[in-house]
């Protein structure tokens, strides 16, 4: 027996009152030959204590990190979310509210969500930002989309951007799905051996529409060439910058480099891991973009009494609104997310970033130095400094040493042949905040251990 | 008002970290890249924050506070046992890259989810990718337009779609590249077969439509327009923002649909969270399934050594398919969202239909209540039903027409007198083929009483001058909101420099 429904056992007093017999009356509108008639081919209803049983024994079959070591990250970091983060989004005027189109009953997901923007804005050096997309991908997706909107016009290369060729293979999928409806062509930019970005290759990308770049890189490197992109493309050509918020606590801001749209993964702020999603998607930009970008955006107002409210603003770029000619289709975005992101940025503030980037980046510095004293292992980009990941290049397969290290209870990081084929020995290690000294040395003794087995372990 | 950027406390932090593993003067960065100004963010203790977002909690609407009819979204109770289940470590600290043998949990509640999914719709495959409604129909239209391109009919470069359409419909579609044929809808937002014969051709990709429609009607003629569609060569596609209407009493597949997405957080209750996140599955017929994006779960018996990390007898496994379109977002979708309609999903069983019978009783019964109401009141008047129709499915729409014309009453003024009676008001001016619209969706999770009292507090509203009702709302925390000063003033983050 269900019993999410109040009106069960007055079903019939309720048709009669309507001078309905049965509530097959109020299905009478559906052609016969379109009925379902047999009941639906599932289980029976479960008690909430039973669903509660059944979760805990699927979901307690997976592998939690917390419950192993773990070095894996690639675009998805396991990091500390304070308590009241998760005590107060849940709080059911948060949690069972919708998009606020009634502001006068919004005023507090308004509020949050225009202080999540100034947030957001001062991260990362831009004047304005949205109040979340899906996720780092489509955000990075829509703002293609969104400097081929704002500069096609003036474009010698019409049509065209250009993305890093270390983007993971399936955020490029992503962006080809979100450009190609456009006739956006996506151009590949070369990177050196180093890792950094070839900036000769970039002047190829000049009287383009934009220039996607990430800093950290997807080899998690910290690249100072990226601040010398924008002399080179000039202003009318978007250079957008993938980040890692976290690492702007010590990195300098992109707005401060040129970056006209930044966007990225917002998950590291506020979010658990949770197999990828919901995260949320952070998009920013500099004014020239305002009127063409996508997603909702709150404004600050007055009521009629000239009070301080807060409402939805823009809106005419919307689906809603605008219908096929809308900036995006986005709807529904990732609201409740960016609200966990807002409350953990507030408990941070500036100098808890600034520890928070201090606690990643120290704990990555450590991990290249031992991993680098294991002998037969390299570290191709040792010279650069990195943020969260590093890549470590094995005798053997990447493959192989992550099984041998799952053997010993330990996620030994991420096998970069996934992304780059010709890469079948690299893996990628990730530390983050949660990473302790002592792990660090665990994952260094076992590949080092590995490293002398003659066999593989598959 | 407790505004966030004026605290401004001492360095300390809100939560205190465990120190670096290395002091901050041992980390090296480029020059170029060393940050040197750190962001004005405010400084909070933690009984600070604790109170801030409290305070901004209280100044906020959600269906835990009251009655929340906005047609079209779906505002049912959130049961919390699904929030519990979302925070276990099995779900929130996963890493979508882990492999499989670490995930079989995970895995087997997708691939139940695929299954429910399917055999509610009447499809043959299903994806659990697009995290909402809109990223669904866009990942569908995609499927569509790799299909056609497979088969090379790369003439088919229009999609239909109805001028009642969700505004997501013609975005999506566009997005992908398409153009947009809109056609006009009959009285009662009803499909007009014979607008949709003159368009049709081999130039068309795909119709979109949903069914109840916008008004909360059925849509009896799906099946012919089908055919139609079908006869041209083209697809039919099913947006089931309405699908929490329909569920276990007919389905897309029976109507001649070729691929729908469906709104987890509508029909299978995800918390809507002010304003996502949602889920949005797509479930498609045999000859698009080679087209979907990943996550896609299979399964097969499993093998000798595999009983360690497996929940059944069977071994999960992502299954990238052939032609796939690629990914509409990196990761495996809103997994924590998919754990959480799973859940719901398990509380209903095959009692999901119970969910849509109780919804469209709900909806007939308000909307039954609402013209008892005002005739006891002597103000039947002011409104009439939307559509012109016996039974409304989940949602009906009433048109406040006559009010504005006899007393000068808007739907909107309408809608602020009820924030002032405690209620979220209905959805207002959509759709626009009914003017003055509102458009009740209450629900399957309102009790009788509550539809009752609503409906008498609707009418109250109505009898309320009608300048007086300009004037509302005056108990909420702030008033009538200024939007054109909003957008004529922007002022889209903290003004810093006006302190």
């Amino acid at each position: 027996m269900v019993d999410q429904l109040p009106n069960r056992g007055l079903e019939l007093e309720m048709l009669q009152e309507m001078g309905f017999s049965s509530i097959d009356d109020l299905f009478s509108d559906l052609p016969e030959h379109v009925r379902m008639n047999e009941p639906l081919p599932l289980p029976p209803p479960q008690s909430e204590e039973e669903i509660i049983a059944d979760a805990k024994r699927l979901l307690g079959a997976n592998r939690a990190m917390g419950d192993v070591v773990s070095f894996i990250g690639a675009g998805i970091y396991r990091n500390y979310v304070p308590s009241s983060v998760f005590q107060l989004v849940t709080r059911g005027e948060f949690l069972t509210s919708y998009t606020p189109y009634q502001p006068e009953v919004s005023q507090g997901m308004l509020q949050a969500m225009w202080e999540f923007q100034t947030l957001i804005s001062e991260l990362v050096g831009l004047p304005i930002a949205n109040l979340s997309l899906y996720d780092g991908s489509t955000a990075a997706a829509e703002a293609l989309t969104c400097a081929v909107r704002v500069h096609n016009r003036k474009a010698t290369q019409k049509d065209t951007v250009y993305v890093s060729e270390l983007v993971p293979p399936d955020r490029m999928s992503v962006m080809y799905n979100y450009c190609q409806g456009a006739g956006i062509t996506l151009k590949i930019l070369k990177h050196n051996a180093d890792g950094t970005l070839d900036l000769a290759a970039v002047q190829g990308a000049e009287g383009s529409c934009g220039v996607y770049v990430e800093q950290p890189n997807p080899l998690g490197i910290l690249d100072g060439g990226l601040t010398q992109i924008k002399e080179i493309i000039g202003q009318n050509t978007a250079l957008v910058v993938g980040i890692q918020p976290v690492s702007l606590g010590l990195v300098e801001a992109p707005g401060n480099y040129g970056a006209d749209i930044v966007v990225g993964e917002g998950q590291p702020l506020g979010s658990p891991p949770t197999g990828g999603g919901p995260i949320y998607g952070i998009f920013a930009c500099s004014t020239p973009y305002l009127r063409l970008m996508p997603g909702r955006i709150v404004g600050r107002s007055i009521d009629v009494d000239g009070k301080e409210a807060y409402c939805l603003t823009l809106s005419t770029r919307e689906q809603h609104i605008r219908r096929h000619r809308a900036t995006s289709n986005i709807c529904t975005n990732e609201t409740l997310i960016a609200l966990m992101g807002a409350m953990h940025m507030s408990l941070l503030g500036p100098e808890g970033l600034e520890h928070l980037a201090t606690r990643n980046m120290a704990a990555c510095v450590i991990a290249k130095q031992k991993l680098s004293e294991i002998s037969g292992i390299s570290l191709p980009h040792i010279a650069s400094s990195h943020f969260n990941e590093f890549v470590v290049e094995l005798p053997k397969s990447a493959a192989d040493c992550l099984n041998y290290l799952d053997s010993v209870g330990i996620i030994g990081g991420f096998d970069l042949s996934r992304w780059y084929p010709n890469h079948s020995n690299w893996l990628l290690v990730s530390v983050t905040d949660q990473t302790k000294a002592a792990e660090i040395e665990l994952l260094a003794a076992h590949i080092a251990v590995w490293s002398t087995l003659k066999e593989a372990v598959m | 008002m407790s505004r966030l950027f004026d605290f401004a406390g001492g360095t300390g932090m809100g939560y205190s970290q465990p120190e670096p593993l290395l002091p901050k003067t041992s980390i090296a960065l480029p020059p170029s890249l060393s940050r040197k100004e750190l962001p004005r963010w405010p400084r909070l203790s933690e009984p600070e924050m604790v109170r801030h977002y409290t305070w901004l909690s209280r100044r906020n609407f959600g269906i835990d506070t009251g009655f929340y009819p906005l047609g079209s979204c779906t505002m049912k109770h959130n049961p919390r046992v699904n929030e519990v289940i979302a925070q276990l470590p099995g779900i929130a600290d996963i890493h979508p890259h882990q492999p499989e043998h670490h995930l079989q949990g995970l895995l087997s509640i997708f691939h139940e989810m695929q299954h429910m999914l399917a055999v509610c719709s009447g499809m043959d495959a299903v994806t659990l990718q697009p995290v909402a409604g809109a990223q669904g129909e866009f990942t569908a239209v995609r499927c569509v337009q790799e299909y056609f391109r497979s088969r090379g009919e790369t003439q088919r470069t229009k999609v239909i779609v109805p001028d009642s359409a969700h505004g997501t419909n013609p975005a999506s579609a566009a997005m992908a590249g398409y153009d947009i044929i809109e056609i006009p809808s009959l009285a009662n937002g009803r499909i007009d077969l014979d607008a949709l014969k003159a368009v049709i051709d081999d130039t068309v990709a795909l119709m979109m439509i949903t069914n109840p429609n916008t008004l909360g009607l059925f849509e009896t003629d799906i099946p012919e327009a089908a055919e139609i569609v079908h006869a041209a060569g083209g697809q039919m596609y099913y947006d089931g923002a309405n699908f929490n209407a329909i569920l276990g009493r007919t389905s897309p597949g029976l109507m001649g649909f070729d691929a729908v997405h469906f709104n987890l957080h509508k029909t299978f209750s995800q918390p809507h969270g002010g304003g996502g996140p949602g889920s949005g599955p797509i479930g498609v017929k045999s000859h698009l399934a080679e087209f979907l994006p990943s996550p896609i779960v299979k399964k097969r018996p499993i093998s000798s050594g595999e009983e360690q990390f497996a929940v059944d007898d069977m071994w999960y496994s992502w299954y990238v398919p052939r032609n796939t379109i690629g990914k509409v977002q990196q990761w495996h979708g809103n997994a924590g969202a998919v754990v959480r309609c799973w859940a719901y999903y398990r509380r209903y069983g095959y009692g999901l239909k119970d969910m849509s019978e109780h919804a469209v009783l709900n909806a007939n019964y308000l909307r039954h209540a609402l013209h008892r109401e005002a005739e006891l009141a002597g103000v039947s008047h002011m409104f009439v039903d939307g559509a012109d129709a016996k039974v409304a499915k989940h949602e009906f729409t009433l048109s406040l027409q006559p009010a504005k014309e006899s007393v000068g009453v808007s739907a909107m003024d309408v809608a602020k007198g009820l924030l002032d009676m405690g209620y979220m008001a209905p959805t207002v001016y959509f759709p626009l083929v009914v003017p003055e619209c509102m458009m009740f969706e209450p629900t399957e999770t309102e009790s009788r009483d509550t539809l009752d009292k609503f409906a008498k507090d609707f009418v109250k509203v109505l009898q309320i001058d009608a300048e007086t009702l300009h004037e509302a709302p005056i108990t909420t925390p702030v008033r009538r909101v200024d939007e054109v000063y909003a957008a004529r003033n922007l002022c889209l983050k903290h003004p810093f420099d006006e302190e």
